[in-house]
């Protein structure tokens, strides 16, 4: 290893980054931006949920009813429809996500005792979604009845509200909420979307940058000297890591200040678990660039071999403890995986080297096991 | 030993065969030449030879060192020096002058003091000294290639390897160039191999070898591959030069006319005999100003090519006397400028072709001619100026123009994944052609491109001159009036540049059709009626090669060629009394005044400085040498 020549290839490179404006800004601006865009448009929390109603019966206690999901913050009322048929129109153009039909005669069959049955039609095109709303349904359902079932108590038992409170639901279920308390998906999201832009741009910056000399020709000059494959790629990804390094904090600046996610853990130990998860991913862009000749199609494969395992496989949007065997098996051959064990970790359990040693030493493996395959599939006499 | 021996050299791409049993070897100090068109396998034999590219067959060794494997090629490299294809493409465009070569020498660890000094010198002798700062992407062709050269030069290796470097660059430049690079040899002691697809280019070599398909057809000094082409070309001129060609084909092998000119090449014939040989073929048809001369490198190229590559060219029907010159104006360009940001791609640029006349744009890479072509089409529109083409103003009426004109681009803009036929049928159908007059056109297209017997052929499976030919038919099959062609002889081999150009001229003269032509390569020109050059978006010299070849011998005095047995001391030496010296491999090329008297002024200042003239003759200059010479003349202004 010759420093004077990695030095030289080096600071070329850091001088075109600095200069190509598309360079630049997919150095500098590309994470910024999927972390912003991601960060505001991909909540998980189902919110706000548009629905309207049929309302045939027009009493108090209807009204009374749907009241419970219009004040709810989770439902959003538009409007009133005249029949079912507006409501098929409503879904069908995806104006609301649920309807509610409620029949004549509500008011007077629950005064009398009798039951009755409400009907809600829900969006069921996102399963996700529709599990979410059916589980608010229900916990609204079941409220209502409770109210009933104590003011049924107080009338026939002759009992004080209170109590008739206790007899109607003798368990009470307390729920606290640990390490994210109030369920706020920005916080999870903001310290998980570090895992994926620091998944997707170091491999897009090396791969595009080793493969645009490729295409020039440029990557002649690096073949017929007496540079070695190693002074080369060394060379060649350290301003790439370099940048990603300093990525790392602009993110996490992202994630507490602009996306108020809390950071419990110890930061040098976090900044570090990162450089390691950052040299790793430069890795897989190291090897893009030794398979495909063009940088469309380093950006199609770097494309496809980040964003899937960083969007399904690491357990940011479905937790992988409920895929299957194998699927779960898969994840765990993803650096994703234990990167986002790490930034969650960190950021919201507070943890540090003693409990997170094993997904950092499987990262830093994972990096020393792709740089030896770049090194190893890299040659300065190819045959084409 | 040799400092590089090539020895049956191959080289495959999955199946297909690049290159197979090539040999030669190259001696120290050597300037040695590999000439072929596109595909001829001359990239891969390089870059192989610079330890760049794995292969099959056969063995190169360079420095007594066998590369055969990644470990051997390494032991090399730092001798070497290897610039590749394309036009400074190897380069960093956002790095300036200075960076571009401190990179390389920093990557080749050069010290700084040597650097200095030598990066110093080198951009000195390039005249980039000035250009010091400026981005890479800023330089003109010419500088680029220049550039490169330094570039690849300032380690000071003992062999340098270059691939195609004159390619698309400006004569001026490419002269510039010859001139360095025969310097650097001569003072670093350097060897070099250089490839190129300029034929014009061959004497400049020490020796060279030329390429077609992957073979090597013939190897040896330019004197002794000339000297194994015996023949004679017979040249003259003719009042009704399509009829005289007509007649010499059904002899004849190689006839070609330029304008009235009518030139072939009658192998292993005396010039009696051929003389003999040609008046009788022409029976009795009165010709002009015959002569008889030796023959050129590009003969001795063509006369190598395997003769059964192709059908050979039919004579095709009605072609008819001479060329009807109707006064009738069909292109006008008036004054048009065209900026893109701050640069002025075309500056003032006026011009007129006449019906059925060839109008050739000619200049390098970056000179304009794109632009100008593209404005004439209403393809872009110009910052200032008007243009008309067949009648119609083209800035008014874009859609009318398309309908008038035929474009057919550097790209030949075909369906490669498209049979012959279809690609065709599709552009007759762009134009709005069905039914019969669509199955006429088609007949009409195959027979003048001869490609009758390969409708069913994908176009990308033909041969480069077919696929050209194709794109012609394409462009042709509106039967347009006006005919516009952006290099269409790119790459293409010479047996099927001629046959392009014989097609062409049939065209014009047959069918009318007025061509408006942009080419870089220098000896195309002779072809067309009349030749315009552009340099850095200006039109520098407008008027047939033959005027501007009287007009040239007029200003700047005959074309003289020396051989002398130290080409580059008697480079020295001639320079302060001659205009235009310059070195063509071993031999010097100089303009005289008085060509009478010049042999014995020469001689004399030779004998001083104790150097033996072994052979003057003169020589007509080609399109180059005028151009050469009109642009020297606007730089000292």
């Amino acid at each position: 290893m010759n420093r004077a020549r990695i030095l030289a290839v080096a600071g070329k490179e850091w001088r075109e980054i600095l200069r190509d404006r598309l360079f630049f800004t997919m150095a500098f601006g590309v994470p910024l931006l999927i972390m912003l865009v991601l960060g505001y448009g991909l909540s998980l929390d189902v919110e706000n949920i548009p629905f309207a109603v049929v309302d045939h019966d027009r009493s108090e206690l209807s009204r009374d009813y749907i009241h419970r999901f219009s004040d709810s913050r989770y439902f959003h009322l538009l409007g009133y429809a005249e029949n079912e048929g507006g409501l098929s129109r409503l879904l069908a153009a995806s104006r609301i996500r649920l309807a509610l039909v409620i029949p004549d005669r509500f008011q007077e069959r629950l005064l009398a005792d009798r039951p009755v049955e409400v009907q809600a039609l829900v969006d069921g095109m996102f399963p996700y979604r529709a599990q979410t709303l059916k589980g608010y349904l229900d916990a609204i359902g079941a409220e209502w009845n409770r109210e009933l079932l104590v003011a049924f108590l107080g009338r026939t038992r002759g009992v004080t509200p209170e109590r008739a409170a206790e007899l109607a639901a003798p368990v009470r279920l307390q729920t606290r909420y640990l390490f994210n308390q109030a369920l706020k998906s920005d916080w999870s999201m903001a310290s998980g979307l570090m895992m994926l832009v620091l998944m997707v741009s170091p491999p897009f910056l090396t791969a595009l940058g080793v493969v645009r000399e490729k295409e020039s020709g440029s990557i002649y000059n690096i073949y017929a000297s007496t540079v070695s494959r190693g002074e080369f790629i060394l060379g060649k990804l350290i301003p790439y890591v370099g940048v990603s390094c300093f990525n790392i904090l602009v993110l996490w600046w992202i994630a507490t200040a602009v996306f108020h996610a809390p950071f419990k853990g110890d930061p040098f130990f976090y900044y570090l678990a990162s450089v390691v998860y950052v040299i790793c991913t430069a890795g897989i862009g190291l090897l893009v660039s030794i398979l495909v000749r063009t940088q469309v199609a380093a950006v199609l494969l770097t494309m496809v071999i980040t964003f899937i395992p960083a969007m399904l496989y690491s357990g940011l949007l479905v937790p992988v403890e409920s895929m299957s065997a194998e699927a779960r098996f898969q994840a765990r051959l993803f650096p994703p995986y234990w990167y986002l064990q790490i930034a969650w970790g960190a950021f919201l359990k507070g943890l540090g080297w003693r409990s997170l040693w094993l997904p950092v030493a499987l990262l830093a493996g994972y990096a020393a096991l792709l740089w030896t395959l770049g090194l190893a599939l890299f040659h300065k006499r190819p045959t084409r | 030993m040799a400092l590089l021996e090539v020895r049956n050299f191959g080289k495959r791409y999955r199946k297909r065969r690049a290159v197979a049993g090539v040999s030669f070897s190259l001696e120290r100090g050597e300037l040695f030449g590999l000439i072929g068109p596109d595909g001829a396998g001359k990239s891969s034999l390089m870059k192989a030879v610079a330890g760049v590219l794995a292969y099959e067959e056969g063995l190169v060794t360079a420095f007594g060192v066998p590369l055969d494997s990644e470990g051997n090629a390494e032991r090399v490299k730092g001798r070497m020096g290897f610039m590749p294809q394309g036009l400074g493409l190897n380069l960093y465009p956002d790095l300036s002058v200075e960076e571009n070569v401190d990179f390389f020498a920093r990557l080749r660890e050069v010290p700084v003091e040597v650097l200095r000094e030598r990066k110093g010198r080198l951009l000195a002798m390039t005249r980039l000294e000035p250009f010091r700062d400026r981005a890479m992407k800023k330089l003109s062709g010419g500088m680029k290639q220049k550039l490169g050269l330094v570039c690849t030069l300032i380690h000071q290796p003992e062999l340098v390897i270059l691939d195609e470097p004159t390619t698309g660059v400006d004569p001026l430049s490419r002269r510039d160039f010859w001139a360095i690079l025969a310097e650097l040899l001569e003072e670093q002691g350097c060897s070099a191999l250089v490839s190129t697809a300029y034929l014009d280019e061959a004497s400049r070599f020490h020796r060279l070898a030329f390429l077609h398909q992957g073979q090597l057809l013939d190897e040896g000094t330019p004197e002794a591959l000339l000297a194994r082409a015996p023949g004679t070309v017979v040249q003259f001129r003719a009042s009704s030069p399509a009829t005289a060609a007509a007649r010499l084909k059904r002899r004849f092998a190689g006839v070609e006319s330029y304008g009235d000119r009518v030139r072939l090449f009658l192998a292993d014939t005396a010039p009696q005999e051929a003389r003999r040989q040609v008046a009788q073929a022409l029976g009795g048809l009165e010709v002009s100003e015959l002569e008889t001369l030796e023959p050129e490198l590009e003969d001795a190229f063509i006369r190598l090519l395997p003769a059964a590559q192709e059908r050979p060219s039919p004579i095709l029907p009605g072609a008819p006397g001479p060329a009807a010159r109707a006064a009738r104006t069909l292109i006008e360009a008036r004054e048009l400028v065209r900026d893109f940001g701050s640069f002025r791609a075309v500056d003032g640029v006026s011009f007129q072709v006449r019906e059925g006349e060839i109008f050739g744009l000619l200049g390098a890479n970056g000179a304009g001619k794109t632009t100008v072509i593209k404005m004439l089409t209403g393809l872009l529109p110009p910052t200032a100026g008007e243009g008309r083409v067949a009648g119609a103003d083209m800035g008014a009426s874009s859609l009318a123009i398309r309908q008038r004109i035929g474009y057919m681009s550097q790209a030949f803009s075909l369906y490669r994944d498209m049979t012959v036929r279809e690609n065709i049928r599709l552009y007759g159908g762009i134009y709005g052609l069905h039914g019969r007059e669509l199955a006429a056109r088609m007949a009409w297209v195959l027979e003048m491109a001869g490609l009758e017997g390969a409708e069913g052929e994908r176009a990308g499976r033909l041969p480069m001159g077919m696929r050209q030919r194709l794109a012609l038919g394409c462009a042709l099959v509106h039967r347009p009036p006006v005919l516009f062609l952006d290099e269409p002889t790119s790459g293409v081999d010479p047996l099927g540049r001629r046959r392009f150009w014989e097609l062409l001229t049939w065209l014009s003269r047959g069918e009318s059709v007025t061509i408006l032509i942009t080419t870089h390569y220098m000896s195309e020109a002779e072809h067309c009626d009349r030749v315009a050059l552009m340099h850095a978006g200006r039109l520098v010299a407008d008027d047939t090669p033959d005027r501007l070849r009287q007009a040239l011998e007029k200003e700047a005095g005959r074309l003289l060629e020396l051989r002398v047995d130290r080409p580059m001391a008697a480079l020295r030496v001639l320079r302060p009394h001659f205009t235009g010296v310059s070195l063509h491999g071993s031999r010097l090329h100089l303009f005289a005044k008085r060509p009478k008297e010049a042999p014995s002024l020469i001689r004399s200042l030779l004998g001083r400085a104790g150097i033996a003239l072994q052979g003057v003759r003169q020589r007509s200059p080609g399109m180059e040498d005028v151009f050469l010479y009109r642009m020297g003349a606007l730089e000292e202004r």
